[in-house]
């Protein structure tokens, strides 16, 4: 049942962005937006591939995009050069190890390795983008943000699924369908912040204090 | 179904997993409620901080539109109660000439209504010598304000003497102007309520930073002194202080000496700011 919300409300941010097209005109939204359709696509042929024992391929190449767009959108936003610095090397390390587990032996139906390394990445990249807009002075509201939605879609995404995808590689089918709802629950409410992003007003304008007084009335 | 896992004792896996879940979840949700309710607390403060600096700022330019319409009314009454009276009276020893023809007491009528307008002259320079000091203008700040000590020395009550260090270079005109005004106030202040017996000014530099300096041996003002009466209805003059030093971006300190015998005033200013000026200007 979840699974199947979670599959059909993957389209709802993509209607929403072209709805909205005027509103989301900056390169990070369009990255979110591919991701989107990507993810959606996935979903939708997910059932086909799973029947032609590609589990491991699809998941590999699905974490392996998923982390190249998303950490394209952290990356775009952040604005400290340190932290790109960092995000550059991170990222070098984990497409070293992606490459390697997915020419390597395929005897686990789900990339373990590779998708809870991408998870704990993000979640960094997450507190990284947070701390930078908690130093900002000239920032007063982060929450009419657009990019900070999308940053607390992944934040509370890969917090809630990390130990899902720690152990994910080593389940039964039984587990397998046990504990997969997390990953639902959370796959849904990440897509309804994306949506409420796409939505929101672009608020990126410097938001100033305003007293309801100006000099001329003094 | 995952409460149920959990409750296997078997399952070390599933304990992990959900309590690995539930605590990441928290701290999240812990990070986003944080940083939400640090933003509003700075907001908050930030708020304060601009509330304060607003009510300040329209003390100072109320206290500055005060001391403006002071100096008009000042100078109107001047105007009025001796140049207009007078003009008055030379009108009138002139009005008797052509009533009078006997040629002494027109020529007596003529001396006197020269003799009024030369006072109207001098009252009418004395109203623009307060209002632009002439010897600030052609001999700039140290030479103003050596006449200006060298007048309240001249009275006898008090001794009263400027050395200027390093003045080689003079400031922009209007800074000299704001400068010597706030000197003016500050000696004016001392001169009515401190009952000192000298005043002392000396100038010089520091790298990039102006210097002047104030000592009396009279009853001073303290910063903390300062910024009370900046922030009560009182203390007009200390006001336009501020806010002529604000224009300068220049910074006022009030203490009492180490050795508690004299107070001291230093005026602090940039010079960068100075020659920043002067290249817009250029």
């Amino acid at each position: 049942m979840l699974t199947k919300i979670s599959q059909g409300l993957g389209i709802l941010p993509i209607v929403v962005f072209l709805i909205f097209l005027k509103r989301n005109n900056k390169k990070g939204e369009w990255v979110i937006f591919l991701y989107c359709i990507l993810s959606f696509i996935t979903d939708q042929i997910y059932g086909f591939l799973k029947a032609k024992n590609y589990t491991f391929s699809v998941f590999s190449s699905f974490t392996f995009v998923e982390y190249a767009l998303f950490s394209l959108f952290i990356y775009l936003s952040l604005k400290e050069k340190a932290f790109k610095v960092i995000l550059i090397i991170c990222s070098a390390i984990f497409y070293g190890i992606t490459i390697f587990t997915f020419a390597g032996k395929r005897i686990d139906s789900f990339d373990s390795l590779s998708a809870s390394f991408e998870a704990s990445l993000m979640i960094v990249y997450c507190i990284f983008f947070l701390y930078e807009r908690m130093k900002d002075p000239a920032i007063f509201y982060i929450y009419y943000f657009k990019d900070f939605w999308i940053i607390i879609a992944l934040l509370l995404y890969f917090s809630s699924t990390l130990f899902l995808f720690i152990y994910a590689a080593t389940f039964t089918s039984q587990e397998h369908r046990n504990y997969w709802g997390i990953n639902n629950i959370f796959d849904i409410l990440k897509t309804v912040l994306f949506t409420i992003s796409f939505i929101m007003k672009d608020n990126n304008k410097k938001q100033e204090f305003s007293l309801g007084t100006s000099y001329n009335e003094m | 179904m995952i409460l149920l896992q959990v409750t296997n004792p078997g399952s070390n896996v599933s304990l992990v997993l959900y309590f690995g879940t539930i605590g990441m979840l928290a701290l999240t949700i812990g990070l986003i409620v944080f940083i939400i309710f640090h933003q509003r607390k700075v907001i908050r403060y930030q708020l304060r901080l601009q509330r304060l600096e607003h009510d300040q700022q329209k003390m100072l330019l109320n206290a500055s539109i005060r001391l403006q319409e002071e100096e008009r009314q000042r100078i109107a009454a001047d105007l009025h109660d001796d140049a207009g009276p007078l003009l008055a009276t030379a009108r009138l020893y002139l009005n008797e000439n052509l009533v009078n023809l006997d040629k002494t007491t027109q020529l007596q009528s003529i001396y006197n209504a020269k003799q009024i307008i030369d006072d109207t002259i001098q009252l009418i320079r004395n109203i623009s010598h307060s209002l632009m000091p002439p010897t600030l203008k052609n001999f700039g700040l140290e030479s103003a304000v050596n006449d200006l000590f060298q007048r309240s020395s001249g009275s006898g009550s008090m001794n009263a003497s400027s050395r200027f260090h390093d003045y080689r270079e003079r400031l922009q005109a209007e800074n000299e102007l704001i400068i010597f005004r706030v000197i003016q106030e500050l000696v004016n202040n001392i001169l009515k309520h401190s009952n000192a017996s000298f005043i002392h000014l000396t100038q010089n530099t520091s790298g990039d930073r102006f210097f002047i300096r104030l000592h009396h041996d009279g009853r001073g003002i303290t910063q903390a002194d300062f910024e009370k009466l900046n922030k009560s209805n009182v203390g007009l003059g200390l006001k336009n202080i501020q806010s002529r030093l604000k224009v300068l971006h220049g910074k006022i300190f009030f203490e009492k000496d180490m050795s508690q015998t004299y107070y001291k005033v230093t005026i602090e200013l940039d010079k960068e700011d100075e020659q920043d000026k002067l290249r817009e200007g250029e």
